[in-house]
């Protein structure tokens, strides 16, 4: 019988075509929709996980709960131990990095050493100089740099193009940073700049430096000590597992805080967060299910209504044929069953054509993407100016059920119908042809 | 012969906006199994309503319809359905074939229909086909074939789950005279060998040739039942 319903289907294009065309184009426009947003939720997460906050992030609570003073005196010490300890103890798929966050004034000296330009900057102090550190493949520094090269040597920093551009700085100057050392003295050195860095992120191109970590615990008076330890898990990771694996170690983090090491001080009180918990993205992970869970139910909707009135069109084509069922003494139930099962068919193939079409724009837009730097420029956004799409199984499965659903569900409400025909009139009506 | 179909003191009345039409008055008969016989009359004499009730498409306003001693009265739709399934084959005027599949499919159909696999019916599909004379178009589409063609492929639809009972609403009505003949011939053949009983509805002449029972019809009533007696003249 399913051999005879998909012949059916095949060689009736007037049954089919329209069905089919318009689940393939419903969930083309879903799981492109869901990977486009997948892509920029996840760009989004990698970005600022990358830059600032890491997917999870091992911090002082103290320092936390005043990161916007950057109060670099409750920054935890013992960071050989610590990551240590945190290498031991977090899921192997983390990899973790020390960072320093620090701000400071730059100040550009002109010929005569005298101030040219000076300006508020943050910055981020990460392992450049090592031959085996991974910050530089994580940032993608060879990339991102515009002018110039990335450091060889210690007191050298990378800045932000537009910083640059604003302080009229070039690659082979050289600036001074002006701040607050660990212990709240002032805190003045020498740096060659040189590079100069596009993340593609405005709100870090604009204010940002990059230094060596063991410069920036140099320049600061930080031996052995950090702001913060940044895990990072693969990019195949899915960001709702975050979450799971940050409780699990901060449920271990009870015994390292009853038996610390050595150079915390006695109110150092370090947690682990993961990166839904920072820079407000549980409210944008909540925005970001609603808005797909809105998309995938408008199309459904849309779907359905216009299948409900294509298997109504379809049902009066056919109106001798299913006439024909009856007086061969198929039941009601059975011939909307068929139906059903034909709308499965056409919702399945509709479906998988969809995904594929869908599916290949995704990949398209995951692998070269959109540049969205214009749009972006005037905006603090930590989102990277190049928009992606993400091919993810959920974008899949979130296109082939609604195509299913709506395909069935339409075949279904047009197959009412059939119940209230009447057999008592098929001789003459089926006479009618 | 063994009664096939009873009908007793059969009434049919229709709503007709305010008004009821009667299209069928007290209407009696047995029919044998194995019987070859048509309802004539003009249109509105109630032939097809007869064929309705006895199909069980419809139920009677009063009297009882009996499918070997089964009162169709007493089914429900669904048990209808099954009677229609298991018991009747039905032939169209306009033939009624699944345009997009092949006369061997629509012959299969109905088996389809009753949960048979392909596969176990298939000889028995194209038997039939042969039978009807069309094996030469076994795979060829109801559109590039003759309408006396497409009445065959009904005509074998309508008999491959070997039913009792083959009700045919005027068979010929779209045929020229030759195709009818060959039709008609082909059906008068196929019920001595098969034993299936045929009705027919019909006003066609040509048709009461080959019936051996006729029944006149004129306003929902019988106005005669005409037999074949042995020298071959229906009386």
């Amino acid at each position: 019988m399913i051999r005879w319903i998909l012949a059916g289907i095949l060689r009736d294009k007037t049954r089919s075509l329209f069905p089919f065309l318009v689940v393939m184009l419903g969930v083309a426009l879903v799981v492109y929709s869901v990977g486009f947003m997948e892509g920029v939720f996840m760009g989004m997460i990698d970005t600022t996980a990358n830059l600032d906050t890491g997917h999870l992030r091992f911090v002082n609570k103290p320092f936390y709960d005043e990161e916007h003073l950057n109060p670099m005196d409750r920054a935890l010490a013992a960071q050989k131990e610590t990551g240590k300890w945190l290498r031991e103890n977090s899921d192997p798929k983390v990899q973790w990095s020390p960072r320093i966050r620090w701000g400071a004034i730059i100040d550009v000296p002109d010929e005569k050493g005298e101030t040219r330009s000076q300006t508020p900057m943050i910055g981020m102090a990460l392992d450049l100089l090592s031959s085996d550190s991974t910050e530089i493949e994580r940032l993608q520094l060879k990339n991102a740099i515009v002018q110039g090269e990335l450091p060889k040597g210690p007191k050298e920093i990378l800045l932000g193009d537009q910083l640059a551009e604003t302080l009229d700085v070039k690659p082979g100057q050289t600036v001074t940073l002006i701040g607050q050392t660990f212990d709240g003295g002032l805190a003045t050195d020498n740096y060659k700049v040189v590079g100069l860095v596009r993340f593609g992120v405005s709100a870090m191109d604009k204010k940002m430096g990059l230094i060596d970590l063991a410069n920036a615990q140099d320049t600061f008076y930080m031996e052995d000590t950090v702001t913060d330890w940044l895990g990072f898990f693969p990019s195949h990771v899915p960001y709702t597992d975050y979450r799971k694996v940050s409780s699990e170690l901060q449920s271990r983090l009870a015994g390292f805080r009853e038996a610390p090491p050595q150079g915390w001080a006695k109110d150092d009180f370090p947690i682990v967060l993961s990166i839904l918990d920072q820079r407000n993205m549980e409210n944008m992970e909540s925005m970001f299910k609603l808005v797909k869970k809105i998309i995938v139910g408008v199309f459904i909707l849309l779907m359905i209504l216009v299948l409900w009135n294509a298997s109504l069109l379809n049902g009066i084509h056919r109106y001798g044929e299913l006439g024909l069922l009856l007086a061969l003494g198929q039941t009601h139930k059975k011939i909307v069953w068929m139906l059903g099962l034909e709308a499965f068919f056409i919702g399945l193939l509709g479906s998988l054509s969809g995904c594929l079409i869908g599916g290949a724009v995704v990949y398209y837009m995951q692998e070269v993407g959109i540049n969205m730097g214009d749009a972006f420029v005037q905006t603090g956004m930590m989102v990277n100016d190049v928009m992606r799409g993400r091919v993810t199984l959920e974008g899949f499965l979130l296109g082939i059920g609604p195509g299913l659903v709506a395909s069935i569900f339409g075949s279904l409400i047009a197959s009412v119908a059939i119940f209230n025909r009447s057999e008592a009139n098929l001789f003459r009506e089926l006479e009618a042809g | 012969m063994d009664t096939l179909v009873k009908i007793e003191k059969v009434v049919k009345v229709y709503r007709v906006g305010d008004e009821d039409f009667t299209a069928l008055h007290d209407i009696s008969l047995n029919i044998e199994a194995g019987a070859f016989m048509s309802f004539v009359g003009p249109s509105g004499s109630g032939k097809t309503t007869l064929l309705n009730l006895m199909g069980g498409l419809d139920k009677p306003t009063s009297g009882n319809i009996f499918f070997e001693n089964i009162n169709l009265k007493d089914l429900n739709r669904t048990d209808l359905a099954e009677y229609r399934r298991k018991n009747l084959g039905f032939i169209f005027q306009t033939y009624n074939l699944l345009p997009v599949y092949s006369v061997y499919e629509n012959v299969l159909f109905p088996l389809l229909l009753d949960g048979e696999k392909e596969s176990a019916v298939r000889q028995k599909v194209l038997d039939l086909v042969e039978k009807v004379g069309l094996s030469d178009q076994v795979n060829k589409k109801p559109a590039h074939l003759s309408g006396g063609q497409c009445q065959r492929v009904a005509i074998a639809r309508a008999l491959v789950k070997q039913p009792s009972l083959i009700l045919a609403d005027e068979p010929t009505a779209n045929l020229d005279a030759e195709n009818s003949y060959q039709v008609l011939e082909l059906m008068r053949d196929l019920n001595r060998q098969l034993k299936a009983a045929f009705v027919f509805s019909t006003h066609d002449e040509k048709v009461t040739k080959y019936v051996n029972r006729e029944i006149g019809l004129e306003d929902g009533r019988i106005i005669w039942d005409k037999k074949r007696d042995g020298n071959g003249v229906l009386e």
